[in-house]
C-alpha cells in the first residue's frame, strides 16, 4: 500500500513538474535562435545584456534545423532574432518569409551587397575562402586560381571539406556565378579526382594537415589559419588570396548574419539587438571572437588578417548564396563529391 | 473454386473491446502520429519526385543502409553471443565485473563513438600514432562503411549480449541433460537444444540492434555515410525538400516494419513455456586456461568498447577541470537530461503496457498490427519524428507548444517499441493458466492487473524503463528541435561542442552521461542474479 502511495505521489509530482514548465523564455527576454558557434555568440549576447539590461535566452542549434523549427512554428515562434553562420541559410528565411524587414536606418549601415535586398536580414561578419600554403612546399607556386586546385600536379596533395559543408557550397556556389556552370563542374571533378576519396571532416584539420607537411596546400576559411599559427606560430603555412589577377573573379566572401523573426512579440529589443551588432563596438565584438571581417564600413578587422580592402572579393551579393544553393547542391551531387 | 477465410481472430471482435484493447488502440494512435505526418507531407510528391528519388537516390541508399544493418548485427552477433555464452555458463575471477563492462558500452551515445574514434585514429590521435609505429602506414579511415560497422557494433552489441545471458541463465537444464543422457555430444547439445532455445532471444536483440542501426543518426552524420537517415535529414535542412525528405522516410518505414514482421514470423514459430520448477543451469568453474581465455576476449572487447573511450572522456575532462571551464551551468545541463530521461522512460512504461499485454493474450492479427504500428517511433529517424509532433501539437494541442511535454511525448513515441519489446517478451512467458486461475477465483481486471500479472512482468517493466532511459539520455536529433527554448541537455551540448571542436567541453558532458546511467545499468543486470 505505502508502494502504492509513493508510486502515485511521483507520479503527481511528475506530471505537476511538466506542465508548469513550459520553456525558459518570458515576455521580457530576447530570444535568440542561433546557428552561430556559441562561444562567438555568447560574449555578443553578454555584452548586449549589460549595456541594455535586456535579458536574453540563446538557444543554439544548426542553422538549418532553427530555420525548419521557424518555419512550422510560424506565429507561435518564441523566437525574436535568428543568426546564422550562412548567408545561404538567412536567405532561404527571407523566401519562406520568416523574417521581418529591418528598418532602413539599421540595415543602410551595412553595404547592399551584404544584405537582402528587402532588408530582410543583415550580414554581420564576412569570412574569406582562402587558400592555405605549407611554405616548404614549392610545387604549389603555379597556383594562382581556386581552379587551379584541379590541376593534375596537385594529386594527393589537395585537402578539402567534404560537400555537406555550408562555407564548401557557398564558396561554389560563388565560383559557379563567375565562372559559369560548365568551369565549376570541371574544376570539381578536377579536385574530386586529385583527392581521390579522402576528403577532411573538418577545415582546422586541413590546415594542421598542409602545417604538418601531408598536404601541400587546402581550400579553407581565412580564419582557421590564424586559429591554427595562434596554437603553433611557427608553423609552415601563409594565407594565400586566389584569383587576384587584374580579369580575375577575386575571393569567395560568405557573411554571419542576422534577421528578426516575422512573429516576434519582443520587435522592439530585438531592434536594439540590430542596433548593438550592427553598431562600431557590436561590430568589432561580433567579428573579432572569431577574426571575421566586420561588413561595416571602417570598422577593421582583426590585426593579424589581411585588410579587407587588400585584396579583391568577388562580387556576388549575398543574396545569391540562397538563390543559387539547390543548383549548386545538384551540381556537387551530380559530380558525386565525397 | 475460392473460398475467403478469414483468421480465425478476426471473428473474435469481443477481445477488442477489452480495457486492453481500447488503450492499446489509443497508444497506437499516439504513436503513429510522426507516421501520418510523413504520409501526408509525401502526398506533395508527385510521380516525377518519386522517379527523381529513385533514379538518383533510392538504390544507392537501399544498398547503404541494408549491407550496414546487415554487417552490425554479425558484429553484434558475434560479439554479443560469444560474451554471453562465457558470463552465463563458466564461473570465473571477475564475473560479475564482465557483465558490467559488457553492458557499459549502452551507456555510449553512437556519435560520441564515432566522435572518439576519429579523433584517436588521427595522425596524431593515440591510435593513430600507433598504428603509424606499428605499421608505418596511414591509419585506417572511419568514414566509410567498415568505420561505421565498427562504431555501431561497440555501441549495440550490449543488446544481444543482455538478452542472450538472460535467456542462457534461465534456460533450464532438463533438456539439457536429457540431451546429454541421451548421448549427445556438447556440439550438438549447443545446436540442437541450446541455440533452437536461444533464438527468440537472439532475434530480438538483433531486432533492437538492427532497429538502432535504421534509425540511427549520431553516427551516419558525423562519419557522413549515406543511409536513409542522413539522406533524409540532408534533404529537409539543406535544401528544405520536405516531400523529398518524407518519400525516402516512407521508404524506410516500409523497410523496418517488412523486417519486424520476418523477424516476428520467425520467432513466432516457436514458443516455449518453462515450468517454473526446473533446475537452472548452475555454471561450470572455469579452468586456469578458459579463464584466460575468456579474459583475453572479454578484455579485448572491452579495450575498444570502454577502456579507450572513457579514458579519452575522462582525459579531456580533467582539462576541462584544470582550466576551471566546468561552469555551473554544466550542472543545469545534466539536470536537464535526468529529469527529461525519468519522465519519459516512466511515461513510456506505463504507455507501452496495453500494448504489450494485449498482444501477449490475444496474438491475434489485430494485436500484432498494434505491435508493428507502434514500432513507427524506432524506425523513423529522429528529426522527422520531432517535426511529425511539432506540426501535430502546433495543429491539435497548440497549448501543449513550447512546453516540455512535447518533447517528453516525443521520447515516448520514439522509443515506446524498445519498451514494448521488453514488457511484451516478460508477459509471453508468464503462463496464460496463472491468469486464469486468478479470473476463477473471482479476482477483476484491475486487481488481476495489479497483483498477478505486474508483479509477474516486473523484471520486464524494469529493463523497458532502464533501455527508454538510456536511450533518452542520450537522444540527440529529436530533442534538438523540439526542446524548450533554451533548454539544453547533455547530448545537445555535446553536439555544440563537439561541433565546434571543444573537446574539453564535449568530454564532461559524454562523460556525465556514463556516469549518471551506471547505477541505472544495475537494474538491467539484476535480473539474471536473482532467480525467482
Amino acid at each position: 500500500m505505502g508502494d502504492n502511495m509513493k508510486r502515485s505521489g511521483l507520479f503527481t509530482l511528475l506530471l505537476a513538474g511538466l506542465l508548469g514548465f513550459s520553456g525558459l523564455a518570458t515576455a521580457e527576454e530576447l530570444v535568440i535562435y542561433s546557428g552561430r558557434s556559441d562561444r562567438f555568440v555568447k560574449p555578443v549576447v553578454e555584452a548586449f545584456s549589460q549595456q541594455t539590461g535586456i535579458k536574453v535566452v540563446l538557444h543554439s542549434g544548426s542553422s538549418t534545423s532553427l530555420l525548419n523549427k521557424l518555419k512550422l512554428e510560424g506565429a507561435r515562434t518564441s523566437a525574436d532574432i535568428y543568426v546564422s553562420n550562412d548567408a545561404g541559410n538567412l536567405q532561404k528565411g527571407a523566401d519562406m518569409k520568416l523574417f521581418k524587414p529591418l528598418p532602413a536606418a539599421l540595415a543602410e549601415r551595412i553595404p547592399a551587397n551584404y544584405r537582402s535586398a528587402d532588408n530582410d536580414w543583415l550580414g554581420i561578419s564576412a569570412r574569406a575562402r582562402v587558400l592555405v600554403v605549407n611554405t616548404n612546399q614549392k610545387e604549389t607556386d603555379f597556383v594562382k586560381s581556386v581552379f587551379d586546385l584541379a590541376d593534375p600536379r596537385l594529386a594527393g596533395k589537395l585537402g578539402i571539406t567534404h560537400s555537406s559543408n555550408e562555407s564548401y557550397i557557398a564558396g561554389v556556389t560563388v565560383y559557379m556565378q563567375k565562372a559559369g556552370e560548365e568551369k565549376t563542374r570541371a574544376w570539381l571533378a578536377g579536385m574530386k579526382r586529385n583527392v581521390d576519396n579522402s576528403v577532411f571532416n573538418k577545415h582546422s584539420k586541413i590546415v594542421m594537415a598542409v602545417a604538418d607537411g601531408k598536404k601541400a596546400i587546402g581550400l579553407v576559411n581565412h580564419y582557421y589559419i590564424y586559429r591554427h599559427l595562434d596554437k603553433h606560430p611557427d608553423a609552415p603555412i601563409r594565407i594565400l588570396f586566389p584569383d587576384q589577377g587584374k580579369d580575375d573573379m577575386g575571393v569567395a566572401w560568405n557573411v554571419a548574419g542576422v534577421a528578426i523573426s516575422q512573429h516576434s512579440k519582443n520587435a522592439a529589443a530585438a531592434e536594439k539587438f540590430i542596433d548593438f551588432v550592427t553598431s562600431e563596438a557590436g561590430q568589432e565584438l561580433f567579428a573579432s571572437a572569431n577574426r571575421e571581417y566586420p561588413t561595416r564600413p571602417g570598422v577593421a578587422a582583426a590585426t593579424e588578417v589581411p585588410a579587407a580592402g587588400s585584396y579583391k572579393v568577388a562580387n556576388v551579393p549575398m543574396a545569391d548564396l540562397g538563390k543559387y544553393r539547390n543548383k549548386t547542391l545538384d551540381l556537387i551531387d551530380a559530380v558525386g563529391m565525397p | 473454386m475460392s473460398v475467403l477465410v478469414l483468421p480465425h481472430s478476426w471473428y473474435r471482435l469481443h477481445s477488442f473491446v477489452t480495457w486492453r484493447g481500447v488503450l492499446a488502440l489509443l497508444v497506437v494512435m499516439a504513436a503513429v502520429i510522426p507516421l501520418v505526418f510523413v504520409i501526408i507531407s509525401s502526398l506533395g510528391l508527385d510521380l516525377d519526385g518519386w522517379r527523381g528519388l529513385w533514379s538518383s537516390r533510392l538504390p544507392g541508399l537501399l544498398w547503404n543502409t541494408l549491407s550496414l544493418a546487415l554487417l552490425v548485427a554479425i558484429g553484434c552477433l558475434v560479439l554479443g553471443v560469444s560474451a554471453a555464452w562465457w558470463v552465463a555458463r563458466r564461473q570465473f575471477p571477475g564475473r560479475r565485473l564482465a557483465v558490467w563492462l559488457m553492458v557499459m558500452p549502452l551507456t555510449i551515445p553512437t556519435y560520441v563513438f564515432a566522435h572518439i574514434y576519429t579523433e584517436l585514429l588521427e595522425d596524431r590521435g593515440w591510435l593513430g600514432q600507433l598504428w603509424l609505429n606499428v605499421f608505418g602506414t596511414i591509419p585506417p579511415s572511419l568514414f566509410n562503411i567498415a568505420g561505421v560497422t565498427f562504431v555501431l557494433t561497440l555501441a549495440g552489441f550490449s543488446y544481444v549480449f543482455l538478452l542472450v545471458q538472460d535467456a542462457l541463465s534461465r534456460s533450464q537444464q532438463d533438456l539439457e541433460e536429457a540431451a546429454r543422457i541421451q548421448g549427445a555430444r556438447p556440439s550438438q547439445v549447443f545446436w540442437r537444444i541450446n541455440l533452437p532455445l536461444l533464438r527468440p532471444a537472439i532475434a530480438a536483440g538483433l531486432a533492437v540492434v538492427v532497429l538502432h542501426v535504421l534509425s540511427d543518426f549520431g553516427a551516419v552524420s558525423m562519419l557522413r555515410f549515406q543511409t536513409f537517415t542522413l539522406s533524409i535529414y540532408l534533404q529537409m535542412n539543406s535544401r528544405f525538400d520536405f516531400n523529398a525528405a518524407a518519400g525516402l522516410s516512407l521508404v524506410l518505414v516500409s523497410l523496418s516494419l517488412t523486417f519486424l514482421v520476418l523477424e516476428r514470423f520467425f520467432r513466432n514459430r516457436q514458443r516455449y513455456y518453462g515450468s517454473g520448477k526446473a533446475k537452472r543451469i548452475s555454471a561450470q568453474r572455469a579452468t586456469a586456461f578458459e579463464t584466460a581465455m575468456i579474459w583475453l576476449w572479454l578484455g579485448l572487447i572491452t579495450l575498444f568498447a570502454v577502456i579507450l573511450p572513457v579514458t579519452w572522456m575522462m582525459v579531456w575532462s580533467w582539462h576541462a577541470w584544470a582550466h576551471d571551464l566546468i561552469t555551473s551551468e554544466f550542472w543545469g545541463y545534466v539536470g536537464n537530461s535526468m529529469f527529461v530521461s525519468v519522465a519519459a522512460a516512466t511515461l513510456t512504461i506505463i504507455a507501452a503496457l496495453p500494448v504489450a499485454l494485449y498482444h501477449a493474450r490475444e496474438r491475434s492479427l489485430l494485436s500484432q498490427s498494434f505491435l508493428h504500428a507502434s514500432s513507427v517511433g524506432f524506425v523513423l529517424p529522429g528529426p522527422v519524428i520531432a517535426l511529425g509532433m511539432l506540426a501535430f501539437v502546433l495543429a491539435y494541442l497548440p497549448m501543449l507548444y513550447g512546453g516540455m511535454l512535447v518533447l517528453i511525448l516525443a521520447m515516448v513515441v520514439r522509443f515506446l517499441p524498445l519498451a514494448i519489446h521488453a514488457q511484451e517478451s516478460a508477459a509471453q512467458q508468464l503462463t496464460p493458466s496463472i491468469e486464469q486461475a486468478a479470473r476463477n477465483l473471482g479476482a477483476r481486471t484491475w486487481e488481476r492487473l495489479w497483483r498477478i500479472t505486474l508483479p509477474m512482468i516486473r523484471g520486464g517493466i524494469i529493463s523497458a524503463w532502464v533501455l527508454v532511459f538510456i536511450d533518452t539520455l542520450k537522444e540527440l536529433p529529436a530533442t534538438l528541435i523540439l526542446r524548450p527554448t533554451g533548454f539544453d541537455t547533455l547530448p545537445v551540448r555535446i553536439w555544440i561542442e563537439a561541433s565546434e571542436e571543444m573537446l574539453e567541453l564535449a568530454a564532461p558532458a559524454a562523460l556525465m552521461l556514463v556516469l549518471g546511467t551506471l547505477p541505472i545499468l544495475w537494474f538491467l543486470i539484476r535480473p539474471s542474479r536473482s532467480g525467482p
